[in-house]
């Protein structure tokens, strides 16, 4: 039996049962006890589960991401959040440099199951600090699996699957899609990291896409004259090549959709994986897409602009023809 | 004028043979550095012995140990790590305790709860923090000890913790061992009076002792440490020790000044001051020192033999450890 919920219910519901799970989950970070995370995310959780379990923390992503790592190294499984996701940088040395890589320096003893998750991602006004889609400044720092949801079916399964994993997860869900709605099954299900989905089969052309650029292919896809194949990485690092590279040995054609910026983003490594590996199943230059390379401006025509638009992605499929 | 032991007559013996320890495994580290075995930096705790030795006897096996400050071997040795894991280590080998993939500023023994050292100088008492937090929930009455140097103080991360430490009363000790460098920079340009003032606005406990007598560092530890495993919060120490070694193997020391600097060892060298004292109060004998020296040496010996026979990783070793296989929810 499914039901159709938020993607920040989903959000919730998945910690919430994490919690009821396993003793050793907890939840902190800035204002997740009554307030309930700046979209809803943490709502309901710290009435349910009290204190001990669910923690409002002082103002400093340093503090948030640094005790998270010591937690879990003590043998707890954090999950923690920062509110937004462009805050990686305000933890940048726990973000960077301590955390994916303590597991790494102890040859392996030290064990970090760990979970940070942050809203991503622009469309709401809300600036250059505020805005930023990060999965190419994790996936850049081998030691963090590196995740994102598209949907609320997505954001559930996969965000159970990151606080049970072993490893620091970094799940970045996205703030535009905090509203929207989706089946979720009623029984509990999780979803496996470092898969790809296949989520619409088609012949001609892949579109790699995931979170707003997933719904914004889709509709892209309906206007052009090609069948399209769309696939949603889900998780970027460790990044599942091969589902990918399988889609393309089929349709021939590749065309890679992602808010991270073009300059350096998720896109060129992607469709670098493919030119490498699998050039003559091209028929044609992988097309990449991203925002453009620009901070994330305020006012919503600016937004926009930096933002790949859907008409953008449909004629990138187009200039493959 | 002789100054009284404070402990009973096995537990100084134990504590001037920890710093022999420290003193003979690091001189010989200095060599095997010296003579290019040894690759990557080498940072020598001279002067920090008393320091290190005190925290250590203060500590229970199960309390956690997060190393700071860039005097790192002399804590790693206080935690109880095997020399030959040490020494291994350092060399960047298989028998090391991270297999030669951490090194110097990266030696941990999870078994034995030592966190091991943030290179990043400040980024470990953030986790440390963290440790408290888990042993807590948990339940049970382990702390965490996180050290750092006065260098490191000046970091935000280094206030951030203290922030989160006082706000939920975590059972953590903040060491600082403050040994008025920080590489050529000089402590005494920082404004508190005492570094451990920085607790000050926190309301903890702080103490500021001097760290180059390893009694002293025991008793302010073990109180510190009675605090939080009674529920009592986290405390600043400030352990005012000197550095009578460069800042690493290599640093010309130009900016110091040299007959301060030789007052310095002839004034505050927990070692060569602690020897005497347990002589003046018979506690051991120039013998029994001799013996004890006599037996940390082949120890060390056995260490450098046990790195040198170790083998050099694989190289297919360095993909080892950067996630754990298979992730959640993929086949077993
Ligand atoms: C964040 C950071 N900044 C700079 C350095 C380079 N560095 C290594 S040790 C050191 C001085 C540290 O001084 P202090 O904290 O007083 O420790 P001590 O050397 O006295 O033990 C510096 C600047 C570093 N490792 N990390």
């Amino acid at each position: 039996m499914t039901r159709e919920i938020t993607y920040v219910e989903a959000i919730a519901e998945a910690i919430d049962e994490e919690l009821e799970r396993d003793d050793d989950v907890i939840l902190f970070g800035e204002d997740v006890e009554e307030f309930g995370g700046n979209f809803g995310e943490t709502e309901g959780l710290y009435k349910k589960h009290g204190r001990d379990r669910v923690r409002n923390t002082p103002l400093s992503e340093i503090g948030i991401a640094g005790m998270a790592l010591g937690a879990a190294v003590g043998g707890i499984r954090p999950v923690a959040e920062l509110q937004f996701a462009d805050f990686a940088a305000t933890a940048g040395d726990e973000v960077f440099n301590q955390i994916p890589k303590q597991p790494y320096v102890s040859g392996g003893q030290i064990e970090a199951p760990l979970t940070i998750f942050a809203p991503s991602g622009a469309g709401i006004g809300a600036g250059a600090q505020h805005s930023q889609s990060v999965h190419s400044w994790l996936g850049n720092v081998p030691g963090w699996v590196v995740v994102t949801a598209t949907t609320p079916y997505d954001a559930k399964g996969l965000f159970k699957s990151a606080i049970r994993d072993d490893n620091p997860v970094f799940f970045l869900p996205h703030k535009m899609l905090s509203e929207t709605k989706g089946e979720v099954p009623d029984e509990e299900y999780t979803l496996p990291l470092g898969e790809a989905a296949v989520e619409e089969d088609g012949e001609d052309v892949t579109v790699v896409a995931t979170q707003l650029m997933f719904h914004r292919a889709k509709e892209a896809a309906a206007e052009v004259d090609a069948d399209v194949e769309i696939v949603n990485p889900r998780t970027f690092a460790p990044l599942d090549t091969e589902t990918i590279a399988e889609s393309v040995r089929k349709t021939g054609r590749l065309v890679v959709v992602d808010e991270t910026v073009e300059r350096y983003g998720t896109q060129g490594h992607i469709a670098n994986e493919i030119v490498e590996n699998d050039f003559f199943s091209l028929d044609a230059p992988p097309k990449t897409i991203g925002v453009k390379d620009i901070p994330i401006p305020l006012s919503p025509p600016l937004e926009q602009e930096a933002l790949p638009s859907a008409d953008r992605i449909a004629d990138g499929i187009e200039s493959l023809f | 004028m002789t100054q009284n032991v404070s402990v009973d007559d096995d537990m100084a013996r134990d504590l001037l043979e920890e710093m022999l320890r420290i003193d003979i495994f690091e001189e010989e580290t200095k060599e095997r550095f010296g003579e290019g075995e040894i690759p990557g930096f080498v940072h020598l705790s001279g002067g920090h012995e008393g320091s290190h030795v005190g925290m250590g006897a203060a500590m229970r096996d199960d309390d956690w140990l997060a190393v700071g400050g860039a005097r790192l071997i002399g804590q790693y040795i206080a935690k109880g790590v095997p020399l030959p894991d040490i020494m291994a280590e350092l060399y960047g080998r298989v028998g090391g305790s991270n297999k030669g993939h951490g090194g110097q500023m990266h030696v941990s023994d999870i078994d034995r709860k030592l966190y091991g050292h943030a290179a990043t100088i400040g980024s470990g008492q953030n986790p440390a923090v963290g440790l408290g937090l888990a042993e807590e929930m948990k339940g049970t009455d382990n702390v965490a000890v996180t050290t750092i140097g006065d260098g490191g103080t000046s970091r935000g991360s280094f206030h951030t913790a203290l922030v989160f430490a006082a706000y939920w009363d975590l059972p953590v000790v903040f060491v600082i061992e403050n040994n008025q460098w920080a590489i050529s920079t000089p402590s005494e340009s920082l404004s508190p009076d005492s570094l451990s003032d920085y607790g000050i606005p926190h309301n903890m406990p702080t103490e500021s002792i001097d760290g180059s007598d390893v009694e002293e560092v025991y008793r302010a530890v073990s109180e510190a440490i009675e605090r939080a495993r009674n529920g009592e919060g986290p405390s600043v120490i400030e352990s005012r020790v000197v550095r009578l070694v460069p800042h690493f193997e290599g640093d010309k020391e130009t900016y110091r000044d040299e007959e301060e600097y030789e007052q310095l060892k002839e004034e505050k060298d927990p070692i060569g001051n602690y020897r005497e004292r347990l002589l003046e109060n018979d506690v051991v004998t120039e013998a029994e020192i001799e013996d004890m020296i006599t037996n940390i040496e082949s120890e060390v010996e056995e260490a450098v033999e046990f790195a040198r026979e170790s083998p050099e990783p694989e190289p297919e070793a360095a993909y080892d450890h950067v996630y754990r296989t298979p992730l959640y929810g993929q086949g077993e």
